[in-house]
């Protein structure tokens, strides 16, 4: 049966029987057949492969998969186990999606940040391991060719998928102690998951957990700083510590 | 009147050139371009995605010359060009945060945007859109809107922008301005639109049913061969304007193969004349539809190919980074 | 806590998070670019950007002319990412459309006498300096002849909204453009006149006496004889619109933009034209072979740069000039091989963004001028890193890309 789905598959073509597999990313059912929504590499999930189950059909919208250990993924082969990361429905954050953002603006009550990436693996317990890829147009060629120009200083920001830590979310002991301005600062950048949509304008992130909080802060004198503790981090230069909510280093 | 963000020209305004063979209304020195293709005969169509880095998705798109112009570029003559052909770039940026001032929407917000070079036509264009730019905007958004699996981008938006670099004519350069009474290469254009859009869309990896393609057909008279009484009426599909003596109507569809369903039309002209003329059937609403649906379809082979190429491309691109 | 107070190296990226480079250069741009531009010493790779250019490298550049049939000349030029295109539409303005033209027509016209002998003589013409034919010349500023403006509404970019009016970026560069082609005088005047040519019946016509009269009183003293002479009149002017669509904006705009309305000046054909008595009108010959191709002055080209510097933070400082103590560490770290801040020649989008400090540099090698470079144009900006030496290397790489560029427009 998967022999006869093409190993490449471009949206409105027709990929098999609703009866046979069920529809994954980047496929549609119509007339209970799977079509391809995007254009890519056409995937079957062979983990469910009990009687019960069916296969997944999906067609792969990361335009690069190099992994240390899919490094004999050819297309051809297809339907393969070698595509670890699972793909995506699309590149948005969604729930329990794991991002990473720049704080923009820090007040009393919840804190501003513009997501910068968003990474494909909602699980924690991998980290950030570096051959997974992200999602968020990873192109080195379009990010090098797009990124701020003059003019779009200004408004980068609001390029960006706005989102908020509410002071309830930032940790998930002593709540009631936490003062936001000993926890980011503007500039900081804070890995967060994403616990709901939110309203018109902003996503709703937290970072009550260990491997979730500040990842990149630079001091008031502007050297990167290092973290010493789960709430201080330290400027290399000047020996100054700057309180913040630090997530776990691996 | 003045437009303080741009360079203003002279203030007393400036006219364009007037050439003295097309004063001239005795003899017309340069004849009226004749279609060489068959009736049922498609311009090829060159397609392209992905050249523009800094956007999500891109396309760019040319038609074929037509052979009066090929000839007129191959063996200059006259510096008057007998006809043009559609060149256009589309950008699809996104999916982006909605405005501030946006209400909230569960789904991908679409926003269309056409505008033509000022180069683009016969006739100088302005640097502001005008009306014929913004329904060319909406036509095309309703096009699309159908195509795109919208539930799968919540709050977000889609800006599509397309730039016309040389637009088609309207009707022959020595026809008299109001000989044909609409502006037949708007639809042509339009048709361009759809395609290039639709390329640019599955470029950006955005969730669509199909890839949807534009196409063009049209009901024609033509000079009979003796140069006497005019043809009966045609139909002809891609039709270049500037080749017939006129159109009596057009159709352009937006039409998706693969579930054999239109996500736009638009119907221009009066149909009524060629019934009269001729009471068989084949020039009924119903056949001019089928006409542009076949050219769309024509279309459709050529984006499948482009998308194909490009996925294609990114699909070598990764054996070759992993191996 | 005692332990760790001892501050480890500083290093560009924290040990906390080994990225992959597409998140690592959209988190720290500044630390992703200096990272390529300074390998550590132990790794022998050489200094090198982010693009893989090495820092006076431009980006593979490519022109196409005459490719738009609605224009009378038209190009597109590509930059590595970015495109620019162009296109020439000439539209004709009449003198009796000009407000001010019956106050400056009479001294003009002397002029326009002038002109009229010299081309008689085209060999002289070329050996002439610009500045001879100065009023002339001032036709195309007074009368707004070239009307050069620039687009970046096409979507070229993320963020530049297509349909809002031109944004500040955009105004900027279609002025530098205008200023750009009056003060390089690029475009002649006289091939932008339109004559009607009097029979020559004679000087008696009547309004033909007022002038001449007129011209006694001026300060001029080329006398009556000379307005016998006199068998024409400029009756109407071209106007050349020159626009430019950004169609893909990855740094660098301007040099596109600039080489795009080169290459289409280049290309520009105006068709033969003539005032027609009978009708009152200008009325043009659609004839090929008539149509003439401007004839421009020499061929400046635009070479822009930005400035890269090592501390990130020197954006926050710039506010106070570096003392000499901050030089003398500079010089010294030169000296000792550590590099500081880096010329980087036509930047891309990530790069400009990163730099504080820009140099555009427009220089001409006329021919027959001695292989002479001439400096059009100099504009720097923003910091000040770039002193009298670099700049001096600066325009070194600018006449090597003026070598480049001419290579690519002949070829075109």
């Amino acid at each position: 049966m998967a022999n006869s789905l093409p190993s490449l598959a471009i949206p409105g073509q027709r990929l098999g029987p609703a009866g046979d597999f069920s529809a994954g990313p980047g496929t549609h059912v119509h007339h209970s057949h799977i079509y391809a929504s995007i254009a890519g590499p056409v995937f079957v999930d062979p983990t469910q492969q009990n009687a019960t189950e069916k296969s997944i059909i999906s067609v792969s919208r990361t335009q690069r998969i190099k992994s240390a250990s899919t490094s004999a993924f050819v297309p051809s082969t297809l339907p393969t186990t070698a595509l670890k990361s699972k793909p995506k429905y699309n590149t948005l954050p969604a729930v329990d999606s794991v991002v990473l953002a720049r704080v923009t603006r820090v007040q009393k009550r919840q804190a501003a940040v513009s997501i910068l990436v968003v990474l494909d693996e909602p699980s924690s317990t991998l980290g950030l391991n570096p051959s997974q890829p992200a999602s968020d147009n990873d192109n080195i060629d379009s990010i090098l060719s797009s990124a701020a120009n003059p003019e779009n200083h200004s408004s980068s920001d609001e390029l960006r998928f706005q989102a908020l830590i509410r002071k309830e979310d930032v940790r998930a002991v002593e709540k009631d102690r936490v003062v936001l301005d000993e926890m980011f600062r503007v500039g900081d950048i804070v890995r967060g998951t994403v616990i709901s949509l939110g309203d018109q304008s902003f996503y709703y992130i937290t970072t009550a957990r260990n491997d979730l909080g500040v990842v990149m802060a630079r001091s008031e004198a502007g050297n990167m700083m290092f973290p010493v503790s789960w709430k201080e981090m330290r400027d290399p230069v000047t020996g100054a510590a700057e309180q913040r909510k630090v997530a776990r280093p691996f | 009147m003045t437009d303080r963000r741009r360079i203003n020209g002279p203030s007393g305004g400036t006219r364009p050139p007037v050439f003295a063979s097309s004063i001239k209304s005795t003899t017309t020195a340069t004849e009226r371009p004749q279609r060489q293709r068959q009736p049922n005969e498609l311009r090829k169509i060159f397609l392209k995605t992905g050249l523009i880095p800094s956007a999500s998705g891109s396309s760019y798109l040319e038609f074929e010359h037509s052979a009066s112009l090929s000839a007129a570029r191959a063996l200059p003559k006259s510096l008057i060009p007998p006809s043009s052909s559609l060149k256009l770039a589309c950008t699809v940026h996104g999916p982006k945060p909605l405005p501030r001032s946006a209400t909230f929407s569960p789904n991908l917000v679409l926003t269309t945007h056409v505008k033509y070079a000022p180069f683009a036509a016969r006739k100088r264009k302005g640097h502001i859109r005008d009306a014929s730019e913004r329904d060319l905007g909406v036509h095309l958004e309703t096009a699309l809107r159908g195509v795109i699996v919208a539930e799968r981008w919540p709050k977000s938006g889609l800006d599509i922008t397309i730039t016309i670099l040389e637009a088609e004519d309207d009707r022959w350069w020595g026809d008299a301005p109001d000989s044909h009474d609409a502006a037949w290469g708007m639809m042509n254009v339009l048709a361009g639109c759809i395609t290039a859009a639709s390329a640019a869309i599955a470029d950006a990896r955005i969730d669509c049913l199909d890839l949807v393609a534009g196409g063009v057909a049209a009901v024609v008279v033509d000079e009979s061969v003796d140069g006497g009484e005019p043809s009966t009426p045609r139909l002809m599909l891609d039709t270049d304007p500037a080749e017939h003596r006129s159109l009596l109507s057009a159709c352009v569809v937006a039409y998706m193969p693969a579930r054999d369903e239109i996500t736009e039309l638009w119907l221009k002209g009066d149909n009524s004349k060629a019934s009269v003329g001729t009471d068989d059937k084949s020039l009924s609403y119903e056949t001019l539809i089928d006409g542009a649906v076949d050219a769309a379809r024509g279309a459709h082979s050529v984006l499948a190919e482009a998308v194909r190429e490009s996925a294609e491309r990114l699909a070598g691109l990764e054996t070759g980074y992993s191996t | 806590m005692a332990s760790t107070a001892t501050a480890p190296a500083p290093q560009p990226i924290p040990p906390s998070l080994s990225l992959p480079p597409s998140q690592f250069a959209r988190l720290q741009p500044h630390a992703y670019l200096l990272a390529h531009l300074s390998p550590p010493a132990s790794s022998q790779q050489p200094s090198i950007r982010a693009n893989g250019r090495s820092p006076s490298q431009f980006r593979v550049t490519s022109a196409n002319t005459g490719s738009l049939t609605h224009t009378n000349g038209s190009a597109v030029v590509r930059l590595g990412d970015t495109t620019a295109v162009c296109g020439v539409k000439a539209e004709i303005l009449h003198t009796e459309d000009i407000a001010s033209w019956s106050v400056s027509h009479s001294s003009s016209s002397s002029f326009a006498s002038n002109k009229r002998r010299k081309l008689t003589n085209p060999t002289a013409k070329l050996g002439e300096d610009r500045t001879d034919s100065g009023d002339n010349e001032s036709h195309i500023e007074d009368f707004s002849l070239l009307v050069p403006n620039l687009s970046l509404s096409t979507g070229c970019a993320p963020g530049l909204i297509p349909g809002a009016p031109p944004s500040a970026l955009a105004q900027s560069m279609s002025h530098q453009i205008l200023s750009l082609l009056h003060t390089s005088r690029l475009v002649r005047a006289e091939d932008l006149q339109i004559w009607y040519e009097r029979p020559n019946f004679g000087p008696e016509e009547p309004e033909h006496h007022n002038e001449s009269e007129q011209m006694d009183v001026d300060v001029e003293q080329e006398g009556s004889d000379e307005a016998s002479i006199q068998t024409g009149e400029i009756k109407a002017f071209w106007v050349l619109y020159i626009d430019i669509m950004i169609i893909s904006l990855a740094g660098n705009p301007f040099d596109a933009a600039w080489t795009a309305v080169l290459a289409a000046l280049r290309d520009t054909k105006l068709p033969r034209a003539w005032w027609d008595v009978d009708n009152e009108t200008v009325v043009c010959s659609d004839i090929v072979s008539e149509a003439r191709k401007l004839s421009l002055w020499g061929l400046p080209i635009a070479s822009s740069f930005g400035v890269f510097e090592a501390d990130a933070a020197a954006g926050w400082r710039s506010v106070t000039i570096q003392d000499a103590e901050e030089e003398r560490k500079l010089a010294e770290g030169d000296r000792k091989g550590i590099q500081r801040r880096w010329v980087l020649a036509d930047p891309d989008g990530y790069e400009e963004g990163l730099s504080q400090e820009r140099v555009c540099l427009v220089v001409d090698k006329p021919q027959g001028g001695d292989g002479k470079v001439f400096i059009v144009k100099m504009e720097k900006n923003g910091g000040f890193a770039v002193d009298r030496k670099e700049l001096k290397e600066l325009v070194d790489i600018s006449t090597r890309r003026w070598e480049d560029i001419n290579q690519i427009l002949k070829q075109c």
